[in-house]
């Protein structure tokens, strides 16, 4: 984007009766609507080529529909970068820029050539964009963010992930125990035997059964209680 | 939603040559013709006061009256000119210096009044007469400013419309003053400062929908 040579920025008018004036469409068409805009100044001079606003305002409010159009095409990339630099949200700055157009055809019967057409559009903008933080600031005061924290509830039905994810870390511990540790939680424990039952379905002593699991629960308690080995 | 070239699209459609506003200073004139005739056709109608003659030698009355109209005036003219985009929003002061002096001539006259009430001073028929004038008077001034600033609806409502009604209530308040013979000074003070206060609050508050309404 090169930088247009502005004369009103120079003459030291306040940035309130500056004049926009015209800009070269093409140009304007090319500019990246969300770029920082140049204020609202723009070159003043109606040479070859350039959009006179003035005159094809006037030419518009006898019916030109040509010039009409050409006048709202060249217009809005400037009004977009006027609403953008109030308003953030991308949606919300074209739903304005629209607002802006619709309110400019409302009341285009109240411009008169003889005044400057910068200031007339840029009250006309400045309403639009008023109502439209105003707008923004009665939404966000009734909305809040949904974060991940916000996720977890009270209920424990809302927390059957979490249950699913533990049973599954429990599961993967007790594979990795050695086989007579993990056969003994296995049997007595998950399966809920009896010490006599896994007895005679393993083959092995009561006594070396209640060792082995005593070791395996010693070890399942190392294994999850480590903090870092939580999932 | 429709994408902004459709909306272009759409505009340029329905561009239909449109006729310009006159100068606001035409226009305004305009309703200050209209508020000088409605005022003359009340006073036909209903007749000045008696003593009208006596009272317009007494310079405060004749203070109050003169700065009421020219606040009338003023604001008319402010409401006209504010109301285009594109003009300072300063010119909704211009009827301040007038609306200050309005003010204090009434309170002047409120405080040295303040003991001429009696008990018999002011019947209510007579109040109930002022009351019809006002509202002869208001009425069509407010309907007519608001059927020429309907345009304003979409840019600044609010402003507009106070000044606007600034303006009904000091032509009105003036009406009052040259066509009753209240001189209960504080009934003047109701009369003036509540009306105005009144309208004032109302435009304000409703004043955007009222344009709305009309521009619909």
């Amino acid at each position: 984007m090169r930088l247009l040579p502005s004369r009103a920025q120079n003459s030291g008018m306040p940035s309130r009766i500056r004049r926009p004036g015209p800009t070269l469409s093409l140009v304007a068409e090319a500019r990246d609507p969300t770029a920082p805009d140049r204020g609202p100044t723009a070159p003043d001079t109606r040479a070859d080529g350039r959009l006179d606003w003035s005159l094809f305002m006037a030419r518009a409010q006898a019916g030109d529909r040509d010039a009409y159009r050409r006048l709202l095409e060249a217009v809005t990339p400037y009004v977009r970068a006027l609403a953008a630099r109030h308003i953030g949200n991308r949606s919300d700055v074209e739903d304005t820029v629209q607002d802006i157009l619709l309110t400019l055809h409302t009341v285009r019967h109240t411009y008169d050539p003889a005044r400057p057409f910068g200031p007339w559009l840029v009250s006309i903008a400045n309403r639009r964009i008023i109502d439209a933080l105003r707008r923004q600031g009665r939404s966000s005061a009734h909305e809040i963010p949904a974060e991940p924290e916000h996720e977890t509830l009270s209920l424990p039905e809302a927390n059957l992930q979490e249950a699913a994810a533990d049973a599954r870390m429990l599961r993967e511990a007790v594979e990795r125990l050695p086989a007579a540790q993990r056969d003994a939680i296995r049997m007595l424990k998950l399966e809920e035997l009896s010490l006599l039952e896994a007895s005679a379905a393993s083959g092995l002593s009561v006594a070396s059964l209640k060792v082995a699991t005593h070791r395996a629960l010693k070890r399942l308690r190392e294994v999850i209680g480590k903090p870092g080995n939580r999932t | 939603m429709t994408s902004t070239p459709d909306l272009i699209d759409s505009l340029v459609a329905d561009a239909q040559p449109v006729r310009r506003l006159r100068p606001p200073a035409v226009r305004a004139l305009g309703w200050l013709l209209f508020a000088a005739l409605v005022l003359v056709l009340v006073a036909v109608g209903h007749g000045v006061r008696p003593d009208i003659m006596l009272k317009l030698r007494q310079p405060v009355f004749f203070a109050g009256v003169l700065a009421a109209l020219t606040t009338g005036v003023l604001a008319a003219m402010a409401s006209f000119i504010a109301s285009v985009p594109g003009q300072s929003r300063r010119w909704l002061l211009l009827p301040a210096p007038a609306l200050a002096v309005w003010i204090s001539t009434i309170g002047y006259g409120g405080l040295t009044g303040w003991v001429s009430i009696g008990p018999e001073g002011i019947s209510l028929g007579e109040n109930a007469r002022c009351f019809a004038t006002l509202a002869i008077t208001g009425i069509p001034l407010s309907l007519a400013m608001l059927i020429m600033l309907r345009y304003v609806a979409r840019l600044s409502p609010a402003p507009v419309a106070m000044t606007g009604s600034l303006a009904v209530a000091a032509m009105t308040t003036a009406a009052v003053s040259l066509f009753h013979p209240i001189d209960a000074t504080v009934l003047i003070l109701f009369w003036n400062f509540g009306v105005t206060a009144l309208l004032l609050v109302f435009s304000g508050l409703y004043g955007k929908r009222l344009f709305e309404w009309v521009a619909r």
